[in-house]
């Protein structure tokens, strides 16, 4: 009886490590850039929450529109109000897969090219994107970079003539996400 | 001096001062001074978390307003050397089981997350988890399980 608690306490333990493969953060951070004709617009965002589970490879991100922070208080004001409209669409999200899982080895140490495919929802508009990444297993974190750009347009993001100078129809985002393993 | 150069130069000066003044309080208007304004609201960190999930309304009555919650921080987290967020942790929610979704498991540990400023970064880390404290700052508003705090500090 008691060999058999023991060899269940161990399986347990086992299956615990071998399925239990999920790594999330709360502090990953997204910036966006745009190289306008007259203005160089950047924002951060310290606040986005991520997920990955290594063994399917599904990989989310959500953050609040509201937390990207500017230099600037007046751009900041445009971005939510005028531009994204934070307040109907509060929220960014991402729900998609790592696609070349097995080049991937988690357990190792080392920096690995990914590729990333999913639905990228911006201004309450979905789209399916897909962007080459980094990941790099670090001591048991992963932490997880990529550069991709987008259109304004694809999300219905509308830029007034005005300003059209002021702000890139194409803007670049960058991704830096440090992942623990969810205990 | 003749009337006219008279009145092109008051013209010329008035113009400056109003660029100057546009510049200077629209263009290039200060960030709100999170910091030292007063707060419109205040809170004990798990009556605002309850507010948060019972009313549907709470992103738009909190959110961009100044905030003061009390409580006890349950962790400090550093993610980078410039980033200091102190988390009021709400109980692990049981209710979720569907963990197959990521979204449902970002969600199942809940909590205030409180992003400081810079200045406070180093006050902040000396923060001793479960003793009583107060923390003002700008409610960015809910991300799943979590109520996002901008810009705090910590209320003497």
């Amino acid at each position: 009886m008691k060999n058999l608690i023991r060899f269940s306490i161990i399986l347990l333990m086992i299956s615990g490590s071998v399925f239990g493969q999920k790594y999330m953060t709360k502090n990953g951070k997204i910036s966006f850039f745009s190289n306008g004709q007259t203005e160089k617009i950047e924002a951060v965002n310290n606040q986005v929450s991520s997920a990955l589970d290594i063994t399917t490879g599904d990989l989310v991100f959500k953050l609040l529109m509201k937390s990207f922070l500017f230099e600037k208080a007046l751009m900041q004001e445009h971005f939510n109000e005028n531009y994204v409209e934070s307040d109907k669409f509060p929220d960014a999200s991402f729900k998609g897969k790592v696609t070349n899982l097995s080049e991937i080895n988690f357990t190792k140490n080392g920096k690995y090219k990914a590729m990333v495919e999913g639905d990228l929802k911006i201004h309450g508009v979905t789209k399916n994107v897909k962007s080459p990444g980094n990941i790099e297993v670090k001591d048991g974190k992963i932490i997880a970079t990529a550069k991709f750009s987008l259109l304004l347009k694809d999300y219905g993001i509308k830029i007034p003539n005005t300003v059209i100078n002021n702000i890139s129809e194409s803007i670049e985002i960058t991704v830096n996400v440090g992942l623990d393993k969810i205990k | 001096m003749k009337k006219w150069i008279k009145i092109i130069l008051i013209l010329a000066i008035a113009g400056i001062i109003a660029a100057v003044l546009v510049f200077k309080f629209y263009i290039n208007k200060p960030h709100k001074d999170i910091e030292n304004a007063k707060a419109e609201y205040t809170f004990k960190a798990d009556e605002l978390y309850t507010e948060f999930k019972s009313n549907n309304n709470a992103d738009s009555l909190y959110a961009d307003k100044v905030i003061e919650i009390s409580g006890s921080i349950s962790k400090i987290e550093t993610p980078t050397d410039s980033l200091v967020v102190a988390v009021f942790s709400q109980k692990k929610d049981t209710t979720q089981t569907n963990t197959d979704d990521l979204f449902a498991e970002l969600d199942a540990d809940g909590g205030i997350r409180c992003s400081m400023l810079f200045k406070y970064n180093e006050d902040a880390k000396k923060i001793v988890v479960s003793s009583p404290i107060k923390i003002k700052g700008l409610c960015i508003g809910k991300q799943g399980s979590d109520i996002i705090f901008e810009k705090c500090s910590i209320v003497k």
